[in-house]
């Protein structure tokens, strides 16, 4: 359809929401994310049978962990839509970009660049 | 096996407020299986951190490692090569892998990342629930196989108190009360004699109450 | 080929090449006004001057025009060009300061504020540049306009300013005037007429060359002879100087070309039934009475209205819709008798979209009865009644009047209260029927194949697919109509029994690829090679390729860097493998379209370059950036700059991966010996696989033996025990009754499966490469209705056996009542039972066969005879079979009086309650499916809420499992009469022969791998894998067996030990493109 969306979205792609790990989301930001979400099939229509209700779980938790390490649970989401709905891909795109701008940039960038290992 | 489950972030924060260079060691024994101190919790924890201390402006390098026991000497050499580089150690094993490290590395600070609940079992997928006190002095066999020390919110031995109600325990009206489990149980054995059995006044010795046991088993020791 | 330097640059070119083209080749954009690629050349607007710094002419010159000679040296950023081209665009803006095209490139030169005065008053947008009128003259071969007039006046206009008689009205000089200027009206008085797009339903338009619709396979263009100038007139010829890869030829023609083959299948659909047909609706004549098809594409996205649900009246978004059902069907006025079966369907589909789409749609849908006969279709009916509010009212509409002003509908019906009611509707869609074409029933005629009085492919119903003309088969609505779940099983089906004719001859015609050893990489530092695409002008159109190419030379890891015009191109794949070679690379990152067409291409380019074919990795520059940043260059650059830069990142940490071969046991086992079972064993014996078919029952027959008359056939016991003589004396059939299945291993090619069997039950275990599972269902005993009480009261199946066995004397019942939906479409049982209101008819009819003065009732709810069993519905009414409709909430009565059965029910169509005394009380009896559980936990199945097996998609797949190598058919699927249950069992044939007709199967690949040493045994895999798949084997560590892992990922992200990595989608190739994502310092 090649309905145009905001720039600033980039997609990785996984198989199916279900590989979806906590990790992933913290991660993201940790990188430098100023917004992360998740975007599954329709509730019930999970190829993989249930992945996406998986994922949902797991994006709440993060947004849990998000709230208490002060970026905010809210820079995080989990929808739902079909391959068949670029228009609502879109839709999604933007509220979430309008979302994340009203916020701001993530608070970590603000400060000084921090270094990890593994 | 024991179950835990994570300490709040702000929790660890405070603890490891003045370092700035960590290992985080996870388990993978009894934790790994309750997903509170594995290598997938080491690695969300570690994230968690790091984002903590970004947002704060305050650097901080975290080492991450999961080791296979944290109950067990030899696997604590693990961390050997590198501890020194590090001026604390997050270990998110149980209580006692907290405190066997900490005998191991004496120069190094260590701080717990989970509390250590209980000895239970997985009830469902992400469901943990207790079922022994380690009280040393099992009395499972009078009871039907369900244990009153741990089941039974007071610890009664003899029946239930006037508390249980439709099954329910009064402590916790949510919780099934220990005895009419128990009873039921007999009853389904075909064993509903044993209720009159009067289990004598328990010997706390062998429990914690006494200080930190210890068994020695001479036909083992080198 | 010449040699030339472009900035520095060098590049090589064919001889003839203009410098502006040799540029492009470069990635340097030179900009144009008065260029267009299908005409010479002109050099008319100076702005894509360029200055020749070396060779033969040295000085500014037009680079659209200048042919590039060996050793020329061009400059086209030097202070001279900028200078030269700033006085062009500002000489221009001067004559055209409105110009947003001018505006724009003043801009892009940084032009702040015009050094002169507006040259004309009034608006002028016309530059000069005489494209337009090169392109009606060269192109179009009309020349209908020229220049006139000198100096100052001078404008482009027909001779003497008239209205042109040679104007064809096609509109290329709008098309390429780069500043809007021209206006089709005042050059010529001849309407344009735009060509209407077929698949938009002609509420759109189309141009000449043409995609016949977004679907279309082959996704090629098409060139309608009809209204293309360059057939028309020798004209034009633009799309063949603008297709990159030359693709375009006029010259070609239909050829016929002989086949020789074994067999035929017929498949050619249907049509829309014409609405003219039922002229009362004034379809034509209104314009805000829409097909159902044209309402289709008004909600869809890529439609005529982008989605907006507009009416076509006055372009208003209609807040009441109306739907008329049975247009064209179930209607003998037009001799359209049958049901056209989908349109309740699709009507209430439409509603729901309509009211998900603008939520103050008020939808309502006129019909006769609501035939939501489909698996899970009553639920999705009463979500649509109950939670869209979707307003079913049942009457037949007779006509529709239009408000002359407000172009609004007014439609007449009687309500519930037996009262007429006129109502305004701001659109109506009428649901059209289905209709054999005119072409198929030519084809019908060719092939010499008989057709029904309709124009149906007659088959009959113990052979689904099979016409008249033995090796021709038929599938689809042109067999009877039907909705897509049938009509794939029945194309699966109709392949069955073609492959079965020539299925000794499978394999003959097929040649292998040989693949040379692949290319040992272990420890190897990555060495990437990159491949940034053009894609024409899809990707390099807006993302700046040369920019993205010299950024990728900067990332670690990246050894060769290239761009193509088309990566997919047949000699860019082989120069891929010359790179690969001639580089050493061990890594290969393709930056183009989308994974999901072209990596598959792409894998085995570099598989046949030595490379394991997971090695790669694809960065999305199109669909995910050119495409939809289109109007933001600048930002789709960088983001594509981003893409490449994960891709990269990850493909450092891909590793190569092997699929195994497995052989496949040439076996499969059937379960359960009905109808379904022995088809489908017979089915998969003929095309010569050995077959293992496990009945739990003594006998073989299942449903068949209490079956004896269907409506189209009364010989259904010879069938079955002629079916039964064939499964027992087949050579490749291994028949097992008495048998239960008790163990259950494997997967697809290689299962194994215990079985007990026999009066002994003894064990004995089968290998067998498919399984299909054909366990049947069975009629409900009802609890209502004083069934089980009355010896009076008996099931349909029970009546049939009766009337067969002579043990009831029709000759004296001289009334009966039938209940309908006794058991199915309640809240315990939700659904259709799909084939009771044609056994209820079925049985009616045989009784005043047998006795013309009995009076029988049918007590229904909706009366579900669909496609072309519609037709009995007629007889019964004509033969005097009285049908009285009740509602859940008013269910009939049924009592004993004196002794005598007594039935109440309220009659809507007379307004009163009526009491019946019939002598026999018939139960039209649920469809449940036979007991199941055992099988669906041994087997790992899923199973619907009502406990029919779950197909892998309801629509697209109707046959196979979610477990590969496992199918479905029958009444174990869910419930339908026995020619569908036939198809079904040929289309589960077919499918296990997809599997059976190969020797090996490839596993392994993107599936999950368990690290034994991190396993600490947890059972968090085995409790979350969604198919049932990891296991804690010998060792005591988790397994996870390749051939039956899915892929989905659902294990390795909740391995709390970190033990298991879904292959090819590891944490460190997802993280490391999280990471590289943001490495922003890197750009």
């Amino acid at each position: 359809m090649r309905l145009s969306y905001p720039t600033n979205i980039k997609i990785i792609k996984l198989p199916c929401t279900g590989k979806i790990d906590v990790l992933y989301l913290l991660k993201a930001f940790e990188n430098g994310a100023d917004g992360v979400y998740v975007a599954g099939c329709m509730e019930g229509d999970c190829h993989y049978l249930t992945g996406n209700l998986r994922a949902r779980k797991r994006v709440e938790y993060a947004k849990k962990i998000l709230d208490e390490v002060g970026i905010g649970g809210e820079r995080l989401a989990m929808y739902n839509m079909s391959a068949a709905q670029g228009p609502r891909f879109v839709e999604v795109a933007n509220e979430m970009t309008e979302r994340i701008k009203e916020l701001g940039p993530s608070p970590i960038k603000r400060k000084s660049t921090v270094k990890g290992s593994k | 096996m024991v179950i835990g489950e994570g300490k709040p972030i702000k929790d660890i924060l405070f603890m490891i407020e003045n370092y700035s260079k960590i290992i985080l060691a996870g388990c993978r024994g009894c934790v790994t299986v309750c997903s509170a101190g594995g290598e997938k919790e080491v690695g969300i924890l570690a994230s968690a951190l790091r984002l903590a201390r970004q947002n704060e402006g305050k650097e901080i390098e975290i080492k991450e490692v999961s080791l296979e026991r944290q109950c067990d000497p030899e696997y604590l050499e693990e961390i050997r090569s590198f501890v020194d580089e590090y001026e604390a150690i997050l270990s998110i094993a149980c209580g006692a892998g907290v405190q066997f490290l900490a005998e191991t590395y004496k120069k190094t600070p260590i701080y717990p990342g989970i509390n250590t609940n209980f000895i239970g079992v997985t009830q469902e997928q992400g469901v943990w629930t207790e079922r022994c006190q380690s009280c040393g002095n099992c009395k499972l066999h009078l009871t039907g196989g369900i244990c009153p020390i741990t089941r039974c919110a007071k610890s009664l031995l003899n029946g239930p108190c006037g508390g249980s109600s439709d099954g329910k325990c009064e402590v916790n009206p949510e919780t099934d009360c220990g005895w009419q489990m128990i009873y039921d149980r007999l009853k389904e054995l075909g064993k509903l004699d044993q209720m009159e059995v009067i289990i004598p006044i328990n010997d706390w010795t062998t429990s914690r109450d006494g200080g930190p046991r210890k068994i020695v088993r001479e036909d083992l020791k080198l | 080929m010449v040699n030339l330097t472009i900035d520095g640059r060098k590049v090589e070119v064919e001889e003839g090449t203009t410098v502006l083209k040799a540029a492009e080749k470069l990635g340097i954009k030179i900009p144009t006004l008065c260029y267009f690629e299908a005409l010479t050349p002109q050099g008319a607007c100076r702005l894509c001057v360029v200055e020749i710094v070396g060779g033969a002419r040295r000085g500014l010159s037009a680079s659209c025009a200048y042919v590039a000679e060996e050793g020329l040296e061009v400059r086209t950023d030097s202070k001279r060009v900028i200078e030269a081209r700033k006085l062009v665009i500002e000489l221009l803006l001067l004559r055209c300061p409105d110009v947003p095209k001018l505006q724009e490139l003043a801009e892009e030169i940084g032009i702040d504020r015009a050094r002169y005065e507006r040259f004309k008053p009034e608006e002028e947008k016309c530059i000069l540049c005489g494209l337009c009128v090169r392109v009606c003259q060269e192109l179009m071969h009309v020349g209908a306009i020229n220049f006139v007039n000198r100096g100052s006046s001078r404008k482009v206009s027909p001779p003497f300013d008239e209205y042109s008689s040679v104007c064809v009205t096609c509109g290329a000089c709008e098309v390429v005037c780069p500043t809007g200027a021209i206006n089709l009206d005042e050059i010529t008085k001849n309407i344009p007429r735009p060509i209407k797009a077929d698949f938009d339903e002609r509420l759109a338009t189309r141009p000449s060359i043409y995609l016949t619709f977004p679907q279309a396979v082959p996704k090629v263009p098409v060139i309608d002879r009809q209204t293309c100038m360059h057939f028309l007139n020798d004209a034009c010829g633009a799309c063949e100087s603008f297709c990159g890869p030359k693709a375009i030829k006029y010259d070609q023609e239909d050829e016929v070309r002989e086949l020789d083959v074994g067999s035929v299948i017929l498949a050619p659909g249907f049509e829309l039934t014409n609405p003219s047909l039922k002229d009362e609706y004034g379809y034509n004549r209104y314009p805000n009475v829409v097909t159902s098809m044209e309402f289709e594409r008004i909600l869809s996205a890529s439609g005529p209205y982008q989605g907006h649900i507009q009416r076509p009246s006055d372009q208003s978004g209609p807040e009441k819709v109306a739907w008329i059902q049975c247009v064209g069907s179930r209607d003998n006025s037009c001799d359209k008798g049958y049901c056209s079966s989908v349109c309740c369907m699709y009507a209430t589909k439409e509603a729901i979209i309509a009211k998900e789409h603008s939520p103050d749609i008020k939808p309502t849908i006129f019909y006769m009865d609501i035939r939501a006969h489909g698996k899970g279709f009553d639920q999705y009916y009463e979500r649509a009644r109950d939670d869209y509010g979707v307003r079913y009212i049942q009457c037949q509409i007779s006509k529709i009047v239009e408000k002359p002003k407000s172009k609004n509908l007014i439609i007449a019906f009687i309500d519930k209260e037996g009262k007429v009611v006129e109502e305004e509707f701001d659109l109506v869609v009428l649901s059209l029927g289905m209709t054999p074409s005119t072409s198929s029933r030519e084809l019908a005629e060719k092939l010499g194949i008989e057709t029904d009085s309709y124009g149906f492919c007659q088959t009959d119903s113990l052979n689904p697919v099979k016409t008249s003309r033995p090796g021709v088969f038929v599938c689809g609505s042109f067999e009877a109509p039907k909705d897509i779940p049938e009509t794939v099983s029945q194309a699966s089906g109709s392949a069955a029994f073609a492959s079965e004719l020539i299925s000794e001859a499978r394999g003959t015609l097929i040649c292998e690829e040989e693949f040379s050893p692949e290319r040992d990489i272990s420890g190897e530092e990555p060495r990437i090679g990159v491949f940034v695409c053009h894609c024409g002008i899809n990707i390099g159109g807006v993302v700046d390729v040369p920019a993205v190419k010299e950024y990728a030379k900067s990332l670690p890891h990246v050894a060769y860097v290239d761009e193509n015009l088309y990566t997919c191109s047949q000699d860019t794949q082989t120069k891929i493998k010359e790179v690969i070679k001639e580089n050493n690379l061990n890594r290969v990152v393709v930056a183009s379209c989308t994974p999901r067409t072209h990596e598959p291409l792409f894998q085995k380019t570099i598989r046949e370059a030595g490379l394991n074919k997971y090695l790669f990795e694809m960065a999305n520059i199109r669909d995910q950036c050119s495409w939809v940043h289109m109007d933001k260059k600048e930002e789709a650059t960088k983001k594509a700059k981003d893409l490449v830069r994960m891709a990269i990142a990850a493909a450092s940490y891909v590793e190569p991966l092997q699929e195994q071969e497995l052989s496949v046991t040439k076996r499969a086992l059937v379960v359960g010996g009905g109808a379904s079972g022995m088809a489908a064993a017979l089915g998969l014996a003929d095309q010569g696989f050995e077959v293992a078919l496990v009945e739990k029952e003594k006998e073989l027959g299942g449903n068949l033996r209490h079956l004896h008359y269907t409506l189209r056939d009364d010989g259904i016991q010879t069938y079955m025990q002629s079916l039964i003589e064939r499964v027992k004396n087949h050579p490749l059939i291994l028949v097992i009754t008495d048998g239960v299945i008790v163990d259950f291993t494997g997967f697809k090619g290689n299962f194994k499966t215990g079985i007990m069997a026999g009066p002994g039950m003894a064990y004995r275990q089968i290998e067998h490469g498919v399984t299909i599972i054909a366990t049947g269902g069975e009629e409900y005993k009802p609890e209502e209705y004083l069934y089980g009480q009355d010896k009076r009261v008996m099931t349909q199946q029970e009546l049939e056996g009766k009337i067969v066995r002579d043990e009831i004397n029709l000759g004296h019942v001289n009334e009966v009542v039938m209940i309908q939906c006794v058991g199915s479409r309640i809240p315990e049982r939700p659904y259709c039972s799909r084939l009771c209101c044609s056994a209820a008819i079925k049985n009616a009819l045989k009784i005043k066969e047998k006795n013309p003065q009995s009076r029988v009732f049918i007590l229904y709810r909706d009366i579900r005879t669909y496609g072309l069993l519609e037709d009995y519905y007629t007889k019964a009414r004509k033969a005097g079979i009285i049908f009285i409709r009740y509602d859940l909430e008013e269910k009939p009565q049924v009592k004993i009086e004196k002794g005598a059965l007594q039935v109440e029910v309220d009659d809507p169509a007379l307004g009163e309650r009526v009491v019946l005394n019939p002598q026999l009380l018939v139960l039209s009896s649920a469809i449940v499916p036979r007991e199941n559980e055992e099988l669906a936990t041994l087997m790992k199945l899923q199973r619907t809420q009502e406990g029919f097996f779950l197909e892998a998609h309801m629509k697209l797949r109707p046959v196979d499992l979610a477990t590969e190598g496992i199918y479905l058919c029958g009444l174990a699927h869910s419930p339908k009469p026995l020619d569908e249950s036939l198809s079904q069992a040929a289309a589960a044939v077919s499918r296990a022969c997809t599997l059976l007709a190969h020797d090996t199967v490839s596993v392994g690949g993107m599936v999950a791998r368990v690290d034994g040493e991190k396993c600490a045994v947890c059972l968090t895999c085995v409790r979350v894998c969604p198919y049932d798949v990891p296991f804690i084997n010998e060792e005591g560590v988790a397994q996870i067996d390749a051939a039956k892992c899915q892929g989905c990922g659902s294990c390795a992200a909740e391995c709390p030990g970190k033990a298991i990595q879904l292959q090819h989608c590891e944490d460190k190739q997802i993280i490391a493109k999280s990471i590289a994502l943001f490495k922003v310092e890197a750009v």
